[in-house]
């Protein structure tokens, strides 16, 4: 229990504290100290979570095996970005880009960000989440403006105006969803406990109506088509390891919450209303982004509109229920290792080239040559290239599907030939390409790079094995979908 | 049902929120746009004082003096501000023209009785004409957000949409509970600020605050 708490106040305390050093060493190091902190109790909390089934702190905060499985990846991919953050903020600062006060100033947000993370994973009230994930959105928007541009200004007022207009009705949603609650129990919170006993007493069409609400508002945040506009544009004007936290766990966070109530209407409505919506959204979602991938020309929205595809492939798998299910929370597990680590190592392709365009991108292999290896075995596994993991759980997906609805399974396919030849048409050339006129060879600093060789490498280790414990908590987590 | 509910004011407040909103679409003065959006709040204001006179709990009063406070009076002087320093004087254009913008009001209003009374009767029986009001409402600040250009249009649009939303779940019956009060108070006090902030900077960057104007973004 204690642990539980200390998982969730160490970024509020790290946030405080960070607004007290003055020099960009000491703030680094506080922030790196927390998020050492975060990983160890995260990985504590979640092996109790296995022994026991839950962990609760107080009234307010508990972790069951679906919210063991997001905080796991909060913090490790939170303690990647952490680390990659020292070395590339002090690249930009040398390159005066930036100066210290911004450098507090994303430690500061970066911490709010996580905090507000946690807190909306593990809150036991729907109404609380709903406040955490709008100070995601709040705390990463001053994060995606963190460059003072037109274009990031842009980027990060329509995520604001979007993001908001879909969590408030996501919020209108949520309060059709807990009005029986609310009234058998006017003055306290309402927990998802309540919600999920009252359930069989809310009315189908509220209860239809409500997670319509929910997975409109909810999946606007998710990224789902058409509801996506903001997010490429968002994910590719934020610094680098924002980018991999807003694609690789942002986007987790809210469709925890699209399952938490999916949960609740399977119980007032039978599942296949919800199963529906999401194979509809899913599949949408993979279409889209795999033709907007085949003609992408800037190398972070194309990383972001592969966040929409990825995501589209995880509702897909909750929409077919059943092993489909399994394989899509592990899917989300390989995606945020694989889409973090892609996206650091776009931070440190945007340092050497001082670009995001396609076209100003040659010769990588020369230049950064770990960076480069990476960055081929990162897009490899997103392809879902076999023996990776990601080609394990779309198999899984699409075996299950073709057998409720194949023309969707059709479909998806399809897309994921049409991404695998995006990706081998935008990414050989900046691999390859003229030698001449390059940059300087060389990374930046081991703090730019081993972040990504460790998130590499528990993506490749996770395709061929998953530990006991793991796989316990998975299937715990998807045994109700 | 609150008894409350069935007296003929609470159906005055929802018709006077769903005008103010109808309205927002119609003026092409900013200032004209705050203060429509005061009425909207006074309502709102009003209908929470309606529920703490017939049930006040401490939350309940708390929200209400927030509510007060910040829509009455901190949110409209931040906009007057933004107004006066930027010389916004006159609000940028709508995509839709005025007989147009009023004719889909017109079917929003209409298909909203047509779909949500079955919604309605399953919430509050007795209530439900002040649940498709607010609903409309609702839909036609969604309207609202899609209709008009400018950054300022688009803050008033997403208050009112919050406003209509909180109106709903008052008709629900929803007042007494933590939940709303809590989602209320958060949305007001820290969302209000920062959208505040970024519209200045958008003013710094791009010279207006009609979004049709910012072109940088390729994706």
């Amino acid at each position: 229990m204690t642990l539980l708490y200390l998982l969730i106040l160490t970024p509020l305390v790290a946030g405080l504290l960070s607004l007290l050093p003055r020099t960009a060493f000491v703030v680094g190091a506080v922030a790196c100290s927390a998020l050492l902190v975060e990983f160890v109790s995260g990985l504590i909390v979640s092996a109790e979570v296995v022994r026991n089934g839950s962990v609760a702190a107080g009234m307010l905060f508990a972790l069951d095996p679906l919210g063991a499985v997001v905080a796991l990846i909060v913090v490790t991919l939170g303690l990647g970005a952490t680390l990659y953050s020292v070395g590339y903020l002090r690249a930009e600062v040398a390159k005066e880009i930036i100066g210290f006060r911004r450098v507090r100033q994303y430690y500061t947000l970066l911490h709010l960000f996580l905090l507000a993370m946690l807190v909306a994973i593990a809150s036991t009230s729907p109404i609380l989440m709903w406040i955490a994930i709008e100070a995601t959105t709040l705390s990463t928007a001053l994060l995606i403006s963190f460059y003072n541009k037109p274009s990031s200004m842009e980027a990060a007022w329509k995520y604001l105006i979007l993001n908001s207009v879909g969590l408030l009705l996501g919020f209108f949603g949520t309060l059709l969803f807990l009005y029986p609650a609310i009234h058998g129990n006017p003055q306290g919170l309402v927990t998802w406990g309540d919600v999920l006993s009252r359930a069989p007493a809310l009315d189908p069409v509220v209860a239809k109506v409500a997670f319509v609400f929910v997975l409109t508002g909810y999946g606007t945040k998710v990224g789902f088509v058409p509801m996506h506009t903001w997010l490429p544009d968002a994910h590719s004007k934020a610094p680098a390891p924002i980018s991999s936290l807003l694609s690789g766990v942002l986007l987790n966070v809210a469709f925890l919450a699209v399952l938490r109530f999916k949960a609740v209407a399977d119980v007032a409505l039978g599942p296949a209303f919800s199963k529906e919506l999401l194979v509809f959204f899913g599949i949408l979602s993979i279409v889209i982004a795999a033709f907007i991938i085949f003609s992408q020309g800037n190398y972070k929205t194309l990383l972001a509109y592969h966040s929409i595809e990825h995501m589209g492939i995880i509702a897909l798998g909750f929409g077919f229920g059943g092993i489909a299910a399994f394989a899509g929370l592990l899917h989300m597990i390989y995606h945020s290792l694989a889409k973090s680590a892609l996206f650091l190592a776009s931070g440190n392709i945007l340092l050497k080239y001082s670009s995001t365009k396609i076209h100003n991108i040659q010769g990588m292999l020369k230049t950064l040559p770990l960076t480069s290896a990476l960055f081929i075995i990162g897009f490899l596994v997103m392809a879902g290239v076999p023996p990776s993991g990601i080609f394990i759980t779309e198999f899984l997906i699409l075996s299950k599907g073709i057998s409720i609805n194949p023309w969707v399974a059709g479909a998806a396919l399809f897309s994921f030939v049409l991404v695998f030849a995006g990706i081998i048409k935008h990414v050989v050339p900046m691999i390859l390409g003229d030698a001449q006129g390059l940059p300087r060879q060389g990374e930046a600093s081991a703090w730019t790079t081993v972040p990504i060789v460790v998130l590499t490498g528990l993506l490749v280790i996770a395709g061929f094995f998953i530990p006991g414990w793991l796989q316990a908590l998975l299937h715990a987590s998807t045994a109700r979908y | 049902m609150s008894a409350y509910l069935t007296s003929p004011l609470p159906f005055v407040l929802a018709s006077l929120l769903f005008v103010s909103i109808a309205l927002l679409h119609l003026t092409k003065k900013n200032a004209i746009a705050v203060w429509l959006y005061v009425v909207q709040a006074s309502a709102i204001a009003l209908l929470l004082l309606l529920a703490s006179v017939h049930g006040a709990t401490v939350v309940l009063v708390l929200t209400l003096a927030a509510t007060v406070l910040v829509k009455l009076f901190i949110a409209p002087a931040f906009f007057f501000r933004l107004i006066r320093r930027h010389q916004l004087r006159f609000s940028a254009s709508t995509y839709l023209n005025t007989p147009v913008a009023l004719f889909a009001i017109a079917a929003i209003v209409v298909l909203t009785r047509a779909i949500v009374p079955n919604v309605n009767v399953a919430l509050t029986p007795l209530g439900h004409n002040l649940l498709t009001t607010s609903a409309s409402s609702i839909f036609v600040s969604l309207f609202l957000l899609v209709n008009r250009k400018g950054a300022l249009s688009q803050m008033l649009g997403v208050l009112s949409l919050e406003n209509s939303i909180v109106a709903f779940a008052l008709f629900a019956g929803l007042e007494q509970g933590v939940a709303l009060q809590l989602g209320i108070l958060f949305i007001l006090v820290i969302w209000i600020t920062i959208a505040t902030v970024f519209a200045s900077m958008i003013y710094r960057h791009f010279g207006t605050l009609d979004v049709t104007e910012m072109q940088t973004l390729t994706a």
